[in-house]
């Protein structure tokens, strides 16, 4: 029993024929379906129906999905969130498209969580009979994978809580506020796999969205990525640069609406059992960007 | 387009606000740069313009446009504006400066005084 990963993220766009623009032509992505103010986009190497939808109107997150192992997991998990408190309501199939029944639940900082197990299986772009290592007409960067998304929260310690008392992820790392034991946590980089977060919350404001991550195979397809968001005049806010929370490589950069994308590679393996890691909050900045140590002011205050 | 207190810039046909302060080397306090985080937003002083792209109303309210805020990474003057930074300064970019004082301090090099065109190196012009 387990949530197995980000499955989809569901966001606003101001503009949806400049976003299709960018997470079409810019990130290569797939389109999978459109309709009016709706498109479903996903990654050359998964499988699933979708990974992103983008509804027009507005910025911001309007949900996260993640996927379960087991269809039973949906009863024990809604269980265990409404006796942590949070607001559950069932979700029958078909309210998201492509998607199975699950639940919905509204985490103590407003964010919108659905767990699901069944979205339709529509293949990778290379197949499961002697694939080829990637599609051979790859769009722009050519994603192949969505990986995490960054939320804030008004109380990241009571988040942290949450996704592991009741989803059974754990701590990868952790800034605080000292390393004794009654610590405020300033923010958590939570993992449900072998990769350093699947979620991550830092403190902020309720309900808003700091960005959500495509990976990247390595460092030199971020180097990649940068020079296609030169020649598409994507405003980078970031890197490329490397991360000392995760030990990832990044770019930070904003879609045509304003919502916050990386580009992440790297990051070491790591299982449940791992000590979680702790930076005190003086060295925030050096978790945040290893080599430079400097937080610009925007990618602490900018969020959707 | 004028800046308040005294700042007086060109700009192009469609350019932002912020596009052109930035191309004539002027920086203030932006975030996102595409609409979305409402950091960079100015007061519109005297003049109109426009957003050609779409802009969240959760960002730019109707109640603030009428109020005169200007999000200066959308919105494209209509004709001759001017806007006043929010407890903000305007910073030039010191290389900008530079130029400018040299551009004002120097005449014309000779060579292009004169309306000739620099020589073009060709090929072979170096032999050693």
């Amino acid at each position: 029993m387990s949530v197995m990963r980000l499955g989809y993220v569901h966001a606003r766009v101001t503009d949806l024929a400049e976003a299709k623009r960018h997470y079409g032509n810019t990130m290569g992505l797939y389109p999978m379906h459109e309709q009016p103010g709706q498109v479903y986009y996903k990654a050359w190497d998964e499988y699933d129906h979708h990974s992103l939808v983008l509804e027009e109107g507005g910025v911001g997150l309007v949900k996260l999905g993640y996927k379960v192992s087991d269809p039973a997991d949906i009863d024990v998990y809604e269980k265990r969130a409404q006796r942590f408190g949070c607001l559950v309501e069932r979700m029958s199939a078909g309210d998201n498209l492509e998607v199975g029944d699950g639940i919905r639940i509204v985490l103590p900082s407003d964010h919108v969580v659905e767990l699901y197990h069944d979205m339709t299986l529509v293949g990778t772009e290379v197949g499961t009979h002697n694939p080829d290592v990637f599609p051979r007409h790859l769009v722009g960067v050519g994603a192949p994978r969505i990986d995490h998304a960054l939320i804030t929260a008004e109380d990241p310690g009571l988040i942290d809580r949450f996704f592991r008392e009741v989803l059974d992820f754990y701590a990868a790392e952790r800034v605080a506020t000292s390393l004794d034991d009654d610590a405020q946590i300033i923010g958590s980089w939570l993992s449900t796999s072998n990769t350093p977060h699947d979620i991550a919350v830092i403190g902020g404001p309720n309900g808003k969205l700091h960005h959500f991550a495509f990976e990247l195979t390595d460092w030199s397809e971020i180097k990649r990525a940068g020079g296609l968001f030169a020649m598409d005049d994507v405003p980078v806010d970031v890197g490329p640069t490397q991360h000392g929370i995760t030990r990832g490589e990044t770019i930070y950069y904003f879609d045509p609406s304003g919502n916050r994308n990386e580009v992440f590679s790297g990051g070491y393996t790591t299982f449940p059992d791992r000590p979680t890691v702790t930076w005190t909050v003086d060295q925030l900045a050096k978790g945040i960007f290893y080599i430079s140590r400097e937080l610009n002011e925007r990618f602490t205050t900018v969020l959707t | 387009m004028k800046v308040q207190p005294g700042i007086d810039v060109e700009l192009q046909d469609g350019e932002t606000v912020l596009e052109g302060l930035y191309r004539h080397g002027y920086a203030y306090r932006t975030g996102c740069r595409r609409g979305g985080c409402g950091i960079c937003k100015v007061d519109l002083v005297e003049g109109t313009v426009r957003y050609p792209t779409a802009v969240s109303p959760d960002v730019l309210g109707d109640d603030e446009l009428a109020s005169g805020t200007c999000l200066s990474c959308r919105a494209v003057p209509d004709d001759a504006v001017t806007i006043a930074l929010r407890q903000e300064e305007l910073r030039r970019n010191p290389w900008f400066a530079f130029a400018d004082a040299a551009k004002a301090r120097s005449a014309p090099p000779p060579w292009r005084a004169g309306g000739q065109p620099t020589p073009a190196r060709v090929r072979g012009d170096d032999d050693r």
